[in-house]
């Protein structure tokens, strides 16, 4: 088992340095420059350059990467260009409020996604399983900023009952209450499409389980219904691990979108504004933190897996 | 923000061969169910049942004399004096202008002029006669309110901190950040303990008017922190004191009981960044702010209607097609005068911006000190427009191409706006291809004098704030003058208004080369923007100035 996660560890390197130089690539190439979204419109050309040469942009491309990645691997991720702060805090705090969002979110699609996906794999042919059909399909398909938007307008703006924007509230804000009245709405919306995949996934495994041989062989040998059902659900866990782990890591990067509708302050939040301003470092750091959390989370899985299954240890 | 929808997976959903059901499974089926489903209902039951009390109705805000304010910037300002603008005109107007004084200021308790300067940090100020040696008496009996006290030390501190490369407390970003406005200062020094005297590299005639928005903060708390420590602590003279900040969330200011411009009415001020527009009307709809900027205009009617305060007033703003005048057929000046004709400024204000802006027939916005009635040129001519482009040789008009950011600062709602135009223009035979550009790097572009994508125009929303963005914009050399725009007369008057210490006489010389400006039209003149901002019903005592800052002393929150 040690080796076989050390194994997986080594292999996770290459993978986060490949991204890093993805990810410094890409900033470099498209246009736009963080001198000048910081500086604005009624700076002097003086000032641009002198900021230049001290952030050291100036400097060639390979140095400017070979510095950053020796930095980043002595745990100094560098200051922002437009926050001119530390980055290691700004990263973090937002990756954890991420990480809040993103584990609701995961508890709401899979709760939804198991209920929906055994419906419609064990009442086929009835309505209760069309009806959970066309509702997996739905959340699949609707798009996640409409759905933002209508839960904004019923039940934030129209009812009251949920806050619109942010993690607390403003006055007297703080606390499991209020962090939960706030989670609600980005954490339904973050969930939907995950819930849809996971509930379209379980039907097509429930299926596969329920009609192999040995579900007949041990209702032949008079095992109760209990027992069977129990056996049945221990052979879709393999399945479900793997769509649990790879629909965490999406969840994690996916929900810059409902995090910049509802405000939230998390790491999608952070990296989206990060790019407009051409902010380097904090982009750097946080798609590194990002792809580690999701090379962690599989990680996680291929170890649980391995557990069930000594087959995949080979 | 692009709203397609992530890639929802890249797993393949596989429908499995459907084994033969048989009726002895039925009651298996049931169980399962029965045992996945009541967890999995009860947990998204709990979950979507509405948690503690949520901020419904009237708000936490309301029950408190509380403002919070929802801000478009995506961040929280930086909150060392000038770094403020690291989030724009937004950073100064909700955070150096608040936590900090100039030696002069804007009167923003008034909303029917535009705003004088008057005495800041410093009671009187006079100038030698070239308008480079400036002499200003400060303001006795006022503190930091960290205790230390305001005087010329201080002042020089501060100046020292912003523009003496050889200071210790030199500190090179906020040098960087205030630009324009501390460019041409050459250096201060004290006179006496309550004098101190400022000389400019040239003639700088509206040198107070820029020392408005050039912050002190106190030489203790600098010195204590350190230059990049400083915005962490926050200490000034202004009207709010810090309390808090959550990077990302909020800012909370409290009032400063013993601000010498007198104490502000309301206790608190919460700064919180929205960016999303959207979300910005929502926060306020659902009383979690009671303060919005810049609503969407589409919302401006219903938002009037449910008893809202849609305040909206002039300011030095202005949102034009800057044209580059080097390339055919823009170098004929009847081209560009066509353009301007082939517009219909009143449709796009009232279909498009739900009345939340002016039109614009001259280079001046309404409530910038060189605007006078009589200079405004153009209208609404189709036929006109025609005319002078056949009189220039195209009679059937001409393709040409448009670079336009689709979000950014000030730039209102671009691409309904910029179609609207493109449309009227079609009717006169300019067949104009929009070209949208993310605003970042829009701006890199512009600042080294290119219109991106090799486009004839770049419509991109300026402020005239600061008289020396007359010179920006419309100065031979200057970098973002993207238009190449080059008049000598024009320039003769700029430097002559520079020179001209009386207020209205240097407002005089600006129309007059506004005059000039219109008429050559390097711009197609649009809009002047109205600042639309929303305020909840019971915010009350605020007064919408004509400026870009706001005072934030004279309301409460009942």
């Amino acid at each position: 088992m040690i080796t076989f996660l050390s194994r997986r560890i080594a292999a996770a390197i290459p993978i986060l340095i490949g991204v890093s130089i993805v990810v410094f690539i890409t900033i470099k190439i498209i246009p736009g420059d963080p001198i000048a979204s910081l500086l604005g419109p009624t700076s002097t050309p003086e000032a641009r350059s002198e900021l230049t040469a001290r952030l050291g942009l100036n400097r060639a491309l390979p140095i400017q990467y070979f510095s950053w990645i020796g930095h980043t691997v002595r745990g100094d991720l560098g200051n922002s260009i437009a926050k001119q702060t530390a980055v290691r805090p700004l990263v973090f705090d937002a990756f954890k409020n991420t990480l809040i969002l993103t584990l609701f979110a995961a508890i709401l699609a899979f709760a939804a996604g198991l209920l929906l996906g055994a419906i419609a794999a064990l009442r086929r042919g009835k309505i209760s399983a069309a009806i959970s059909n066309a509702i997996s399909l739905f959340s699949i398909s609707v798009p996640q900023y409409s759905i933002a938007l209508l839960l904004i307008i019923y039940l934030a703006t129209g009812t009251g009952w949920f806050p619109s924007a942010g993690m607390y509230n403003a006055i007297g804000g703080g606390g499991w209450g209020d962090l939960f009245a706030h989670i609600v709405l980005p954490g339904i919306s973050a969930a939907l499409v995950p819930a849809g995949i996971i509930a379209r996934m379980f039907r097509s495994v429930v299926i596969d389980v329920m009609s192999m041989d040995f579900i007949d062989s041990m209702r032949a040998r008079g095992l109760s219904e209990r027992k069977i059902l129990w056996h049945a659900f221990h052979n879709t866990m393999p399945t479900l691990l793997t769509i649990a782990g790879l629909q965490l890591g999406y969840l994690l990067g996916g929900v810059i979108f409902v995090e910049t509708i509802f405000a939230w302050p998390g790491l999608g939040l952070l990296v989206y504004q990060s790019i407009t301003q051409r902010d380097l470092p904090v982009i750097q750091a946080g798609v590194i933190v990002s792809a580690l959390a999701f090379v962690l989370i599989n990680l996680i899985v291929d170890a649980l897996h391995a557990t069930i299954d000594p087959r995949v240890r080979a | 923000m692009p709203n397609e929808r992530p890639a929802p997976t890249a797993l393949p959903v596989a429908e499995s061969s459907s084994a033969p059901s048989s009726p002895r499974r039925r009651p298996s089926r049931r169980n399962f169910l029965a045992g996945v489903g009541g967890v999995s209902l009860a947990s998204v039951l709990a979950a979507c049942t509405p948690g503690a009390k949520s901020t419904s109705g009237s708000g936490g805000g309301a029950k408190a004399n509380i403002l919070v304010i929802a801000m478009t910037a995506s961040d929280i300002p930086l909150l060392d004096t000038g770094l403020a603008q690291n989030q724009g005109y937004e950073g100064l107007r909700f955070v150096a202008n608040q936590l900090f004084d100039g030696l002069t200021k804007f009167d923003l308790k008034q909303g029917e002029k535009i705003p004088p300067v008057i005495p800041g940090l410093a009671l009187s100020w006079t100038a030698n006669a070239a308008a480079t040696v400036w002499t200003f008496k400060l303001r006795p009996n006022v503190k930091f309110t960290d205790g230390t006290p305001w005087n010329a030390d201080a002042a020089i501190f501060n100046f020292n901190r912003y523009i003496n490369k050889s200071a210790p407390e030199f500190y090179p970003a906020l040098n960087a950040a205030a630009g324009l406005t501390i460019s041409s200062l050459k250096s201060s020094k004290k006179i006496d303990d309550m004098t101190i005297e400022v000389t400019t590299n040239g003639p700088l005639a509206y040198l107070p008017s820029n020392l408005t928005t050039v912050y002190f903060a106190s030489p203790t708390a600098v010195k204590a922190e350190g230059n990049e420590g400083f915005g962490a602590k926050p200490v000034g003279t202004g009207p709010f004191t810090f309390v808090s900040m959550t990077r990302g969330q909020q800012l909370v200011l409290k009032a400063n009981p013993d601000y010498w411009g007198g104490a502000p009415k309301v206790e608190q001020v919460i700064l919180r960044p929205i960016p999303d527009p959207t979300a910005r009307i929502a926060a306020l709809r659902s009383g979690q702010v009671n303060w919005a900027e810049v609503p969407p205009p589409d919302d401006v009617p219903t938002l009037t209607k449910d008893g809202f305060q849609v305040l909206t007033n002039s300011y030095d703003h202005v949102w034009p097609w800057v044209i580059n005048g080097q390339k055919k057929p823009f170098t004929d000046v009847r081209v560009r005068q066509a353009m301007n004709y082939a517009i219909n400024r009143e449709a796009l204000i009232k279909n498009v911006l739900q009345g939340t802006a002016d039109p614009e027939f001259q280079a001046a916005a309404r409530a910038n000190a060189a605007y006078r009635e009589e200079n405004n040129l153009y209208s609404y001519d189709p036929a006109k427009a025609k005319s002078l482009l056949a009189a220039a040789g195209l009679p059937n008009g001409f393709s040409t191409t448009l670079s336009y950011p689709t979000s950014g600062s000030g730039n209102m709602v671009p691409t309904p706006m910029n179609e609207a135009l493109q449309q009227d223009l079609a009717a006169v035979g300019i067949k104009v291809k929009l070209q949208p550009v993310e605003w970042a790097s829009m701006l890199t572009d512009y600042f080294v004098g290119k219109i991106p994508g090799n486009a004839d125009m770049i419509n991109i929303s300026l402020s005239m704030q600061q008289e020396g963005f007359w010179n920006t914009w419309f100065g031979a050399g200057s970098g973002p003058n993207v238009g190449k725009y080059n008049n000598p007369k024009v320039q003769a008057l700029f430097t002559q208004a520079a020179a001209t210490l009386d207020d209205t006489k240097r407002s005089d010389l600006y129309a007059q080369a506004v005059k000039y400006i219109t008429e050559d039209a390097p711009w197609v003149f649009i809009v002047d923007d109205r600042n639309p901002r929303v305020l909840a019903a019971n915010v009350k005592g605020f007064i919408e100035p004509k400026s870009w800052f706001a005072d934030l002393t004279t309301l409460s929150v009942s």
